[in-house]
């Protein structure tokens, strides 16, 4: 059979025959080719990998902010408790002051 | 069948005698004067088109079929067309390696981003321990504070009532002042 067909027909030289059929060969091997890239699915699960992402980087950077307002906020309320922590000694005399008004 | 294979065999040998003399012949079907050999008739190295040489071998007219010149450079066209079938093959697979390179530097950054997060909150967290720890310590201050206050709101009640007596007396000693 394949003798049959590698022979040359009329008006098809064996040149012509080797030439069609290295270009079979060649498709073959790219219809090969694309055909296990497209059975691994790479492409689709890589895509939506990278759309997911994207998904959440709104998410990452809102997080970001929160925590740095949250620094902020801390910082402000350690100056709050020094100015706390300085007006408080002066109860210790107002205490007794209206200890003596009281009495 | 048997027949057919012949004379497949023969066109065969004819086309590998032409394409050792590479020469363009065409089929006209003139003929040849009687008793000139095949390879007589085909000229060497003529790229033009020739007359086709006619072999009346028992009456019966052949011709021979038309065949392009062969390459010179085989090997070098062969070796090109592998060439660019890998790099058309390797092209393709690239595509998915560039992919595969994008999900990881995203991934580095997201992973730098998450980093520089975890010494934010780190931070934070140390600074709220202090702050707990401080306030902790402010609290007798806090309670003293408290105290204070309800010693205010008890000496505001008796100014109140010292008002409220100081007005009475006052009032009594208008009335006996008019006596």
């Amino acid at each position: 059979m394949s003798s049959a067909e590698t022979q040359p027909r009329f008006g098809q030289s064996v040149k012509g025959l080797l030439s069609d059929k290295v270009g079979t060969c060649s498709g073959d091997v790219i219809a090969l080719t694309r055909q296990v890239l497209k059975g691994s699915r790479s492409q689709e699960l890589l895509g939506q990998a990278a759309r997911n992402m994207v998904i959440q980087e709104d998410a990452i950077l809102h997080s970001e902010d929160s925590l740095r307002k949250m620094s902020i906020i801390t910082t402000h309320l350690q100056y709050q408790q020094e100015a706390i922590q300085k007006n408080v000694e002066h109860s210790k005399n107002l205490q007794d002051q209206l200890r003596h008004l009281l009495k | 069948m048997a027949a057919t294979g012949e004379k497949a065999a023969d066109m065969d040998s004819i086309s590998r005698v032409v394409m050792a003399h590479p020469t363009a012949l065409n089929l006209t079907g003139t003929t040849v004067p009687h008793g000139e050999s095949l390879e007589d008739a085909v000229e060497p190295l003529a790229p033009a088109l020739k007359k086709p040489s006619t072999n009346s071998d028992g009456g019966v007219e052949t011709a021979e079929e038309a065949v392009e010149p062969a390459e010179p450079d085989i090997n070098e066209l062969c070796t090109d067309m592998f060439d660019k079938m890998a790099i058309f093959l390797q092209g393709e697979l690239t595509a998915t390696c560039e992919d595969y390179r994008l999900l990881e530097n995203m991934n580095k950054l997201t992973s730098l981003k998450y980093m520089e997060m975890k010494d934010i909150s780190i931070n934070i967290s140390r600074n709220l321990q202090d702050l707990n720890n401080k306030y902790a310590s402010l609290q007798p201050y806090l309670d003293q504070i408290n105290q204070i206050e309800e010693q205010v709101s008890s000496l505001e009640q008796a100014a109140y009532k010292l008002d409220a007596y100081s007005k009475k007396l006052e009032a009594k000693f208008k009335k006996l002042e008019k006596r």
